[in-house]
């Protein structure tokens, strides 16, 4: 093969991958029913300690302070809304947000895994994203690991004295590559390839999910960056009244 | 897309093991079934399943039987370990949903279009393989970057049991949801011992994501109006800013609640009224069989 005949080739997957982006492409659920039974057992398991940590949390908060329970009822809500709503992408693409990034650096972690799981139940029930069985490992990637990376990289970027803006984007950013890299995981562990093994397979679905996650990952940081930026412009008192909940839910 | 996807996906799936008129005809007839509500299919609309399920007319039986029985076939689906028990019980069960529910069958297409593209992608995954040689005995095989991309008859059978696992797996899941409506769903979790603070919070969100998808698409209408969308750059401004103040707005919103929910001796429990609706026989009749149908084929299909 000719150096001009690669490029030619090199040229054309390119073009390939971009414009063969399918038509949905919304945050990685799991469908339902696409796990064994003994990974949806174990990822399942894997979520309940936080899980409990969350109910208990946000029980003890929801006992001191009644009216905690109507704002963390109106952030699950927004953050189903966000993550059936379009947005805005460059691969012409139809893309959600998975909010569950917005939600770790507004709520904490603990509330976010719990409305991440009621957020998850109704995506399945009312939009078709994601599944039951496969409710475990969804929870896992979407609304542990993602939004646990995405509150660590933000309290340490505070800590630092990094910009504020410049921290959220990086953190949400990263955040959403880590549920998708987690997800493409999840998917190589339960069919690893036959000729490489896990690491191959998870080669492959990183391969597939990239050209339209990685650009997805990006607008999610910009918009989170920019959601943070206007609430500060619009909601100061209510964002004070969070930080606080938020304060209680982490003791 | 979707169409062209199902089509290479079956192509790969069937190919060296059906004659070429049967495989082509095989690819491109499911392949043709999406193209039908090409173009029709809208996002942000709000929740199309939650009217669905309410229009239904098996939204008349009881929703914890409605939810144990679709569980349970759910489970059984994917415990499966031949292909053919999952593929009869969708083809059931979107009987059942199309000709008892009276669900609108260019809905149920629409709806089955969204798991179709994430199940086709990774049946392509699961489906071709890269091998530095090429493969003896492979199904289908193309030269890639100085090694061989290859589907052998292992990864078709595999990739065929997965696909089937999940399609009969969607029917169970949209039976469920295209039939009962989420507070019947709620209220059944409630009595399966679920903690009150989950179920309160669920119901509440359920309750508010109407009022902020009503408020979002206001917005974006508005936002729209003034070219708020032209451009990629402005485009993504304009949604940060919209979110932004959503949820602002969703929390003074909250606040008002909250205040009239104190104003009428709120004490932290919500109390939600439900209309009891009993199990009916012929309810019994059409799970019950689909359930013992479906272990007699897990069981004895190994």
């Amino acid at each position: 093969m000719t150096a001009r005949e690669k490029k030619f080739l090199c040229l054309s997957t390119v073009i390939a991958a971009v414009l063969c982006v399918p038509g949905a492409a919304f945050a990685m659920h799991i469908m339902e029913g696409y796990l064994p039974p003994a990974y949806c057992v174990a990822w399942g398991a894997l979520c309940l300690p936080f899980l409990a940590a969350g109910v208990i949390s946000i029980r003890r908060l929801t006992r001191e302070r009644r009216k905690s329970l109507l704002l963390l009822a109106m952030a699950g809500a927004f953050v189903f809304v966000i993550s059936s709503l379009k947005i805005p992408s460059v691969t012409g693409s139809c893309s959600h947000m998975t909010g569950t990034g917005l939600g770790a650096i507004l709520f904490g972690v603990p509330a976010t895994s719990v409305l991440g799981v009621i957020v998850l139940v109704f995506q399945a029930l009312l939009l078709a994203h994601g599944g039951l069985t496969t409710l475990g490992a969804n929870a896992f990637s979407m609304a542990i690991a993602g939004p646990l990376l995405t509150w660590a990289l933000y309290r340490a970027g505070l800590r630092l004295r990094v910009p504020k803006l410049a921290v959220v984007f990086v953190s949400a950013m990263l955040g959403d590559l880590l549920t998708y890299c987690v997800t493409s995981l999840q998917l190589a562990l339960a069919y690893p390839s036959p000729s490489g093994g896990v690491a191959a397979s998870a080669l492959e679905f990183l391969a597939v999910f990239a050209p339209t996650q990685l650009p997805l990952a990006v607008i999610e940081g910009i918009i989170t960056m920019l959601v943070v930026m206007g609430l500060e412009s619009v909601a100061k008192p209510e964002l004070r009244e969070l930080e606080r909940a938020r304060r209680r839910l982490t003791e | 897309m979707t169409a062209l996807l199902t089509a290479i996906a079956l192509l790969s799936l069937f190919a060296g093991r059906l004659a070429p008129i049967p495989l082509a005809a095989s690819c491109l007839l499911p392949a043709a079934l999406f193209l039908l509500p090409a173009g029709r299919h809208r996002h942000g609309g709000g929740p199309v399943m939650d009217a669905c399920a309410r229009r239904s007319r098996l939204s008349r039986e009881n929703a914890g039987v409605k939810a144990a029985g679709s569980l349970l076939l759910l489970v059984l689906c994917i415990c499966s370990g031949s292909p053919w028990p999952p593929l009869l019980l969708f083809c059931f069960l979107s009987g059942v949903t199309l000709l008892w529910g009276k669900t609108r069958p260019h809905d149920y297409l629409s709806l089955l279009t969204l798991p179709a593209v994430f199940l086709l992608l990774s049946a392509l995954t699961l489906l071709w393989d890269f091998f530095p040689e090429r493969p003896a005995g492979a199904a289908l095989s193309v030269p890639f970057f100085g090694g061989w991309l290859a589907v052998l008859p292992a990864s078709q059978e595999l990739a065929g049991l997965v696909l089937a696992r999940a399609v009969g797996a969607v029917g169970c899941l949209y039976f469920l949801s295209l039939s009962t409506p989420l507070p019947e769903l709620l209220h059944a979790a409630r009595r399966a011992h679920v903690p009150a603070v989950v179920t309160s919070l669920a119901v509440l969100i359920y309750r508010y994501l109407f009022l902020l998808l009503d408020a979002a698409r206001t917005r974006r209408d508005a936002a729209d109006s003034r070219l708020g969308y032209r451009g990629l750059r402005r485009s993504l401004r304009t949604t940060g800013l919209v979110y932004g103040n959503l949820l602002a707005h969703g929390f003074r919103r909250a606040g008002a609640c909250y205040d009239a929910m104190e104003s009428r001796c709120f004490t932290g429990e919500i109390a939600f009224l439900t209309r009891p609706k009993p199990v009916t026989a012929r309810l019994l009749l059409l799970l019950l069989p689909a359930v013992a149908a479906m272990l007699a084929g897990v069981l004895l299909l190994r």
